[in-house]
């Protein structure tokens, strides 16, 4: 699988790249980010996949997070995919800024005309880490998942549908329930049909009340000015009410004054890659 | 200069002078605008100008324009007036221009990208502005509140959520009514450009044309704030500047005056002196002639005296005459003889004199050699500063003196004469349960063992790990308490004797106490404790009892926990890392952390500044975790309470951390200002029990904080 590099800039001491290459998945040419720190020049690194939100692209996460200061002091690669495949020619793909391009909601769809292209969670649980794996200093074995929104979403899924897969997990603002709020009705009905059942499979609540696996450590961060949190599109209070009857660890922080913004995730960033480096690095 | 411009703009609004078309293409380029301040609020004039001039032109004053006024107003007063009034309160509270360097740019920068990215997105093949409004995350219908809220959220939130926002269309269906011309640079009714005049010109949606001038404003707003920025940087530098000029100034001026007092003082004596050798010179003369004119005078006077005589000698008989003129005669030949010295003895002229002032020059040429450095003065030795082998000196120098090098020389004094037949003093005892140690240290502290005062008081440490005969015993002399803070290598075990000493010798070593520099170890503090708070024996567990408070209230001290159920520990004054584990139970009301010694014991822990805790409560099968300072706590949920609790204070960073031990979880982190030394403090909200854990060295999850 031929990768081209599209940029390249040097930042604190390591690398952001972007790379373009024709996905299997989701049958189309796939950009995705890379972050190398300075170690990776010298020994296999581990890796943190950053999911980003809806209608964020590549770019988002890497030009306005500021988290390489951080990925470079505690030595991590860090990988932000897209949101969605690109110029696939779905009719209606592009009608709304919450469904279609920029919100593949991390599903593998089953409906027509979707079902070809848009299966964002195998491409990022499978495709895209093999590609990594194959193509970058990294140790497989040590892999962490974190995202905004619903970015936040696909990192919550990805990590409760494959235990042992992920060190740790966290994510600022996610999309926690899902079947329950209008993004998660709309997109689920449109990529998975009429069938709720089908819908739990992606839903993080429901996902956490049946996880069997090893203990996760869980960092949500969520700000509480935040308009969607008002909207009653995010739930947190039903994940973390979830994840006490489960006992899972969750340290679940609202921040007074923030939004759902980059500057928000600006703000809190470090906290999030100590807590995966605290995994990963061990 | 904020306070100037946001007067300056709020004249305009209320004063508006003849609407042009201000250009903006002035402000495409991207070099930087190289203006002084006041160009700068001259230019928001123009700008808000601008604004206002954007919709007005000579057109029908339809309800449509006069909205959009209004929003525009609102834009500007959102844009303009907020702004500076947020730069201005940051600069004036912060006082540091760097840190508002480095944070401005970037936001300036960011808030280009919305802007733009919104222009490619409209410009990507999405003809229908008019239809795609449907934002479900929106939701709000009044049109004017729209337009507030797009620009509230692009001022300063740029989301990836808003960047495809679209302002939505004041009056959908009548947009058709409103277009902008572009040729004449003037908005017109669709209608007008059916007629002549603007027939053969390019429309467009009047949106569009509003959209661009307002970003074209965005634009060259950031670019001014950032110029706001700059400009006082700059001015914050050159103030630097000016008073460096001054100090340095001040100091050139001193050296000067010093040095030229000394030329001065030089000169004057130099005169004095030669001027006093004239003196001395003239006196010389002047008796010399002196003396000369007196035997003048004299010689005078026997001439005269002899004239005279011959004078009376000639009227006389002729016999006397004879007789006398030859006495006479014999007289005047003697007196003849005598040599009359006609020479002048002093000279009326001085010689030339030389003046030598080559010490003078010597001294104005030195007037930029440093000066020999003044002799140091050595401190008094301190107390336990020396060993047996060793010993510490101190000295200070003077501030105006410049040094290149200390030399240090000694030799050693005859030992004084020994003491009288003085008995040696007994050992102390050391207070083993009061001991206090961290990675770093030990205080040590001890009974004198002695009815009589002692002289001074030695403490001696070996590494445990070494056998007694090849240790090396490491001491510290010359304590004059009977305590001591010693620094120790971390991760060792000591054993710590301690002598007293006075005119008789040493005592003996006292019973050893063994110390281990792993983690912090410290005891509760009894004379803190709350009276319905029991501590065990080894000092380290904390229990209230169900039972209700005992009838007879002990007298409450000022050291006492009185209002809150509270035992503070002693922890060793030493700045570093410390970490120490608290077991609770998660049925328990607890709180945990650390305060200052003088925190009010009037009051609960966490509701004053000069506590740090976290709290649980357990109420209604719920638990609630709060981590309270100065009485306010952050909104945290933690879905699987802690057993065991970590504590990490970190002086050095300013940080107190806690963890759930159990799952290495990161609970809490405060940055707290420790200009004090603090101690960690528990307390019991309901009846339960806590058990403190010491002499744990840090986790390495904990480390990571």
């Amino acid at each position: 699988m031929a990768l081209k590099q599209i940029s390249s800039n040097k930042c604190f001491g390591g690398l952001q790249k972007v790379f373009e290459h024709d996905s299997v998945e989701l049958n189309c040419k796939m950009k995705f980010a890379v972050y190398l720190p300075p170690k990776a020049e010298t020994g296999k690194c581990p890796v943190l996949y950053w999911l980003s939100g809806l209608t964020c692209t590549e770019q988002n996460f890497i030009s306005k997070s500021g988290y390489h200061q951080a990925a470079s002091e505690h030595g991590l690669v860090v990988i932000a995919p897209d949101t969605s495949p690109r110029g696939c020619n779905i009719k209606g793909e592009d009608e709304s800024w919450d469904f279609g391009t920029g919100a593949g909601f991390y599903v593998d769809a089953t409906e027509d005309p979707w079902k070809t292209n848009y299966r964002m969670y195998s491409y990022i649980t499978e495709e895209l880490p093999q590609l990594i794996n194959a193509n970058f200093p990294v140790d497989p074995q040590r892999t962490s998942i974190f995202g905004h929104s619903m970015g936040g979403h696909g990192a919550l899924i990805c990590a409760l549908k494959n235990p042992g897969k992920y060190k740790s997990v966290s994510a600022f603002a996610p999309i926690c329930n899902p079947v329950l709020c209008p993004w998660g009705k709309k997109a689920f009905s449109g990529y998975l049909g009429t069938d709720q059942s089908k819908w739990k499979a992606y839903d993080a609540t429901h996902l956490v009340k049946s996880y069997p696996g090893s203990q996760l450590d869980i960092l949500i961060d969520q700000g509480k000015d935040d308009q969607f949190l008002l909207d009653g599109q995010l739930l947190p209070d039903n994940f973390i009410a979830a994840c006490t009857e489960k006992k899972i660890p969750v340290v679940f922080r609202l921040q007074e004054g923030y939004d759902h913004s980059y500057y928000f995730i600006a703000t809190f960033i470090t906290d999030h890659i100590r807590h995966h480096a605290k995994y990963l690095n061990a | 200069m904020e306070e100037e411009s946001g007067e300056e703009l709020g004249l305009d609004r209320s004063t508006p002078k003849d609407f042009h078309f201000y250009h903006m293409d002035l402000y495409d380029s991207e070099d930087r605008l190289q203006l002084f301040p006041e160009e700068n609020t001259r230019m928001r004039k123009e700008v808000v100008q601008a604004e206002m001039a954007n919709e007005s032109t000579g057109v029908g004053d339809g309800n449509a324009q006069r909205d959009l006024r209004e929003e525009v107003e609102e834009l500007v007063h959102l844009h303009g007036l907020e702004d500076d009034h947020e730069l201005g309160d940051e600069f004036v509270d912060e006082n540091m221009p760097r840190m508002g360097v480095s944070e401005y740019p970037p936001y300036g920068l960011k808030r280009r990208d919305p802007a733009r990215e919104q222009r490619d997105w409209r410009l990507s093949g999405e003809a229908a502005e008019a239809e795609d409004l449907g934002f479900g995350g929106w939701g709000s219908a009044g049109q004017c509140q729209d337009l507030r809220e797009v620009y509230r959220y692009t001022h300063g939130r740029a989301s990836e959520e808003y960047e495809c926002y679209v302002i939505p269309e004041e009056e959908d269906e009548e947009e058709a009514a409103d277009v902008f011309c572009v040729t004449c640079k003037t908005p017109i009714r669709a209608f007008q450009k059916v007629f002549d005049e603007h027939k053969e010109h390019e429309v467009i949606p009047l949106n569009e044309a509003l959209e661009s001038a307002k970003d074209e404003i965005h634009k060259n707003m950031y670019k001014l704030e950032k110029q706001i920025i700059d400009m006082e940087n700059f001015a914050n530098h050159l103030e630097e500047v000016f008073i460096t000029v001054e100090e340095n100034f001040g100091k050139q001026e001193q050296n000067f005056e010093s040095h030229y007092n000394e030329i001065l003082e030089t000169l004057a004596q130099k005169y004095e002196e030669k001027i006093q050798a004239l003196g001395e010179k003239k006196k010389e003369k002047l008796e010399a002639l002196y003396g000369q004119l007196v035997s003048c005078g004299e010689n005078l006077d026997t001439c005269k005296e002899l004239m005279e005589t011959i004078e009376e000698m000639c009227h006389e008989e002729k016999v006397d005459f004879i007789k006398d003129a030859v006495a006479m005669a014999d007289r005047l030949g003697r007196f003849l003889k005598t040599k009359t010295d006609v020479e002048i003895s002093a000279q009326p002229d001085f010689e030339d004199q030389n003046l030598d002032f080559s010490d003078v020059e010597q001294l104005m040429d030195s007037i930029n050699t440093i000066p020999a450095p003044s002799a140091p003065v050595i401190n008094p030795q301190a107390p336990n500063s020396a060993t047996g082998s060793s010993v510490r000196v101190c000295w200070s120098l003077y501030s105006d003196d410049t040094v290149e090098s200390y030399q240090l020389s000694y030799r050693p004094v005859q030992d004084s004469s020994p003491g009288k037949d003085q008995a040696a003093p007994s050992p102390p005892i050391i207070k083993t349960k009061e001991i206090r140690s961290c990675e770093e240290a030990v205080l040590i502290c001890w009974e004198s063992g002695n009815l009589n005062p002692v002289d001074s008081y030695t403490v001696e440490l070996t590494q445990a790990e070494s056998p007694e005969a090849s240790g090396v015993t490491e001491s510290v002399v010359g304590i004059p308490t009977c305590e001591t803070l010693v620094q120790l290598q971390p991760g060792q075990s000591y054993i710590i004797y301690v002598r007293a000493l006075n005119m008789g010798g040493p005592s003996v070593r006292s019973e050893p106490a063994t110390v281990h520099t792993i983690g912090s170890y410290f005891r509760l503090n009894k004379d803190t404790c709350h009276p319905w708070l029991t501590i065990s024996q080894d000092g380290l567990m904390i229990v209230r009892s169900e039972r209700s408070t005992p009838t007879r209230e002990p007298p409450p001290r000022d050291t006492h926990f009185t209002r809150c159920v509270a035992v503070m520990g002693n922890l060793i004054p030493v700045r570093g890392h410390h970490y120490w584990e608290v077991e609770v139970n998660e049925h328990f009301d607890y709180t945990v952390g650390v305060a200052f010694e003088d925190v009010p014991k009037k009051e609960d822990l966490g509701a004053n500044c000069l506590s740090w805790c976290m709290r649980h409560t357990f109420a209604s099968l719920r638990h609630k975790y709060e981590f309270l300072h100065n009485g306010t706590t952050p909104d945290i949920r933690i879905t699987v309470p802690p057993k065991k609790i970590g504590i990490l204070l970190d002086y050095e960073n300013s940080k107190l951390s806690f963890f759930n031990v159990d799952l290495s979880q990161h609970l809490y982190t405060f940055s707290c200002q420790l200009h004090k030394f603090v101690h960690p403090c528990f307390s019991l909200e309901k009846p339960g029990c806590l058990k403190i854990h010491n002499g744990i060295s840090m986790p390495k999850h904990v480390t990571f904080y």
